[in-house]
């Protein structure tokens, strides 16, 4: 694509880089912005860039939080003794948007896949494990991806903290399988989270 | 009951646009080389198992030059009609549609049409390695069994994922000995449910197989055909357990259902080294022949049979005795294929069979 100005030309590029736009939406994109007032456009780059630089990530479930500890862990109305192990960050949202779960939440960054090159010590487990020993929670909710890692990642934690008084359930698959947690619609997700079984029967 | 009354094709291997009626339970397809006759056999076998018999990858069925294809047929089922297409569209997007539906997933189409394709190559299946004999006992069990292509997906899965976490070990030196006891017991969940289902299904087929043996070479040649499992004696978590250290420092899982085999013997000898090539070829049938005969009665109809280039090696007897069988005593669809029409024509004849010729 040959285009005339080098300003444009660099704008395009750190458009494109974003998941799912290429080089053809990301020029729309900056032609879109090029129409606009000039403020509203510093508005815009100075949004985001506050954002990547201000966000922090709560110091005891790692999901997004404005402070040290996040609006969810704050939250005394929320039972404390209660842990959903999520994913990433997206699962907070798309299991908070369901408004029917009531607990924490702490996000793992990921699921073992030692053929990805991840294993235990990428995540955030040794912090969950700790967690759940110091806070003495009560009971322990998986809500990851319906597959073969995410089998490996519950069986796992759960050999760590047999010695403690924790239940440890999982959301039923009500979710397609193979599906990420993610692409289940809310019905679907809210169901799941009504109906949760324990882990030793969900191992069959 | 099941047949197949008519197919077409679109821009499938060499054939550019083609349609075929097929109105007598045994259908002859003669041509020279070249011509196209076991690619419409495939085209049969694409349908019934949403991939090609021969290629891998479906670039290779989709003409050359061209991008996209089609393949569509009428199927009739227990006295009903059913359309399947195929579609490889431009942008290599494939669809599966049966009755005017898509299927979500592919899987869920395996085992409602079956058929059973022997071609000449499939001698690989006696004198190749065990991979070969695996993948024809899964091949068959898949269509059975729901279940167990789920299986033996996710054992391959964790399989994969235990030889990274034991490459991963030796590369840094250190093992998280609890995560590598997950994994073992995650893979022997999955292989003891394997093993049982294979175990249980060659006790079915193997004496299925003998006994088709002896009615095409009226003798049994001395054959001998035993399931081969490390299982057999132990199982899979104490197997695993044993040779943890050995594993580890190979850097791979020793132990488990991916070492299975058949093993054939002839007067005790392997089979393989010392069989002559009709009798290969004759252990070859038995075996389809008794793929064949479990399938039909797991499934409760009589899965369509492609016989590609069957006339090559086998003795003039050991011929009558298995088109005799196949399409006389048998009472599903056949569809075979030879480059000679007066030869195939001279051998229905003498088994007094009704067919329709197609010359390509
Ligand atoms: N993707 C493709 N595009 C175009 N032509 C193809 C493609 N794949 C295979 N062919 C052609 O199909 C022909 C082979 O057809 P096929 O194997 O069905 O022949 P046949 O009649 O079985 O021959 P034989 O008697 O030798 O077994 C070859 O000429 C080959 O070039
Ligand atoms: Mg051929
Ligand atoms: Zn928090």
């Amino acid at each position: 694509m040959q285009l005339p100005s080098s300003l444009l030309e660099n704008a395009v590029a750190q458009f494109s880089k974003l998941p799912g736009i290429g080089k053809k939406s990301a020029l729309r994109l900056v032609l879109h912005l090029l129409k606009q007032d000039v403020n509203d456009v510093q508005h815009f780059g100075e949004t985001i860039a506050r954002m990547r630089r201000d966000i922090k990530f709560c110091q005891r479930c790692n999901n997004i939080s404005d402070g040290d500890i996040c609006s969810i862990c704050a939250n005394s109305f929320r039972k404390q003794n209660m842990i959903c192990v999520v994913e990433t960050i997206r699962d907070v949202i798309a299991i908070e948007s369901t408004q029917q779960y009531n607990g924490t939440y702490h996000v793992l960054g990921g699921i073992i896949s030692p053929l990805d090159g991840i294993g235990p010590d990428q995540l955030n487990i040794e912090s969950l494990i700790n967690r759940i020993e110091k806070e003495q929670t009560e009971e322990l909710i998986f809500a990851l991806s319906p597959n073969i890692q995410g089998d490996t990642t519950i069986y796992y934690i759960q050999k760590k903290i047999t010695h403690f008084n924790c239940r440890v359930t999982t959301i039923a698959r009500g979710i397609a399988f193979g599906g990420e947690l993610e692409y289940a619609d809310e019905m679907t997700l809210a169901r799941s989270l009504a109906n949760r079984l324990p882990v030793q029967q969900y191992v069959k | 009951m099941l047949s197949l009354k008519k197919i077409s094709v679109v821009q499938f291997k060499n054939y550019e646009q083609k349609q075929w009626l097929f109105n007598q339970r045994i259908t002859a397809i003669c041509g020279p080389n070249g011509s196209g006759k076991t690619n419409l056999l495939d085209a049969i076998y694409y349908l019934c198992f949403t991939k090609s018999y021969f290629s891998r990858q479906d670039a290779q069925i989709v003409q050359q030059g061209k991008s996209g294809l089609r393949v569509d047929a009428i199927f009739d089922k227990d006295e009903k009609e059913h359309e399947l297409v195929c579609i490889i569209r431009e942008n290599n997007r494939k669809e599966f549609w049966a009755d005017g539906e898509e299927y979500k997933k592919f899987s869920e189409h395996i085992g409602k049409f079956t058929c059973v394709m022997i071609a000449p190559d499939d001698v690989e299946l006696i004198t190749g390695n065990s991979e070969e004999r695996r993948k024809f006992i899964d091949t068959i069990l898949s269509q059975c069994n729901a279940d167990y292509l789920h299986w033996l997906i996710d054992y391959n899965k964790i399989l994969q994922q235990r030889n990274s976490l034991l490459k991963a070990s030796a590369e840094n030196n250190r093992l998280d000995e609890s995560l590598l006891d997950t994994m073992d017991e995650q893979l022997s969940e999955k292989g003891q449910l394997i093993f049982t289902a294979r175990k249980q299904f060659t006790e079915e087929l193997i004496p299925a197989a003998i006994q088709s043996y002896q009615s095409i070479a009226q003798k049994d040649d001395g054959i001998n055909i035993n399931y081969d499992s490390q299982l057999l004696k132990n199982n899979l978590l104490e197997l695993l357990q044993i040779n943890r250290q050995r594993d580890l420092y190979l850097q791979r899982t020793g132990f488990g259902i991916h070492k299975d085999d058949i093993e054939i013997l002839m007067n005790q000898q392997s089979f393989k080294t010392i069989a002559s090539q009709g009798q290969r070829k004759s252990l070859l049938f038995a075996l389809k022949l008794a793929e064949f005969e479990i399938l039909k009665k797991q499934k409760g109809f009589t899965p369509i049979l492609l016989l590609d280039d069957v006339f090559e090696k086998l003795d003039a007897e050991r011929m009558h005795n298995l088109l005799h069988k196949v399409c006389m005593e048998e009472s599903g669809q056949v569809f075979i294929t030879d480059t000679h029409a007066e030869r195939m024509e001279k051998q229905l004849k003498a088994i007094g069979a009704e067919f329709q010729l197609i010359e390509l």
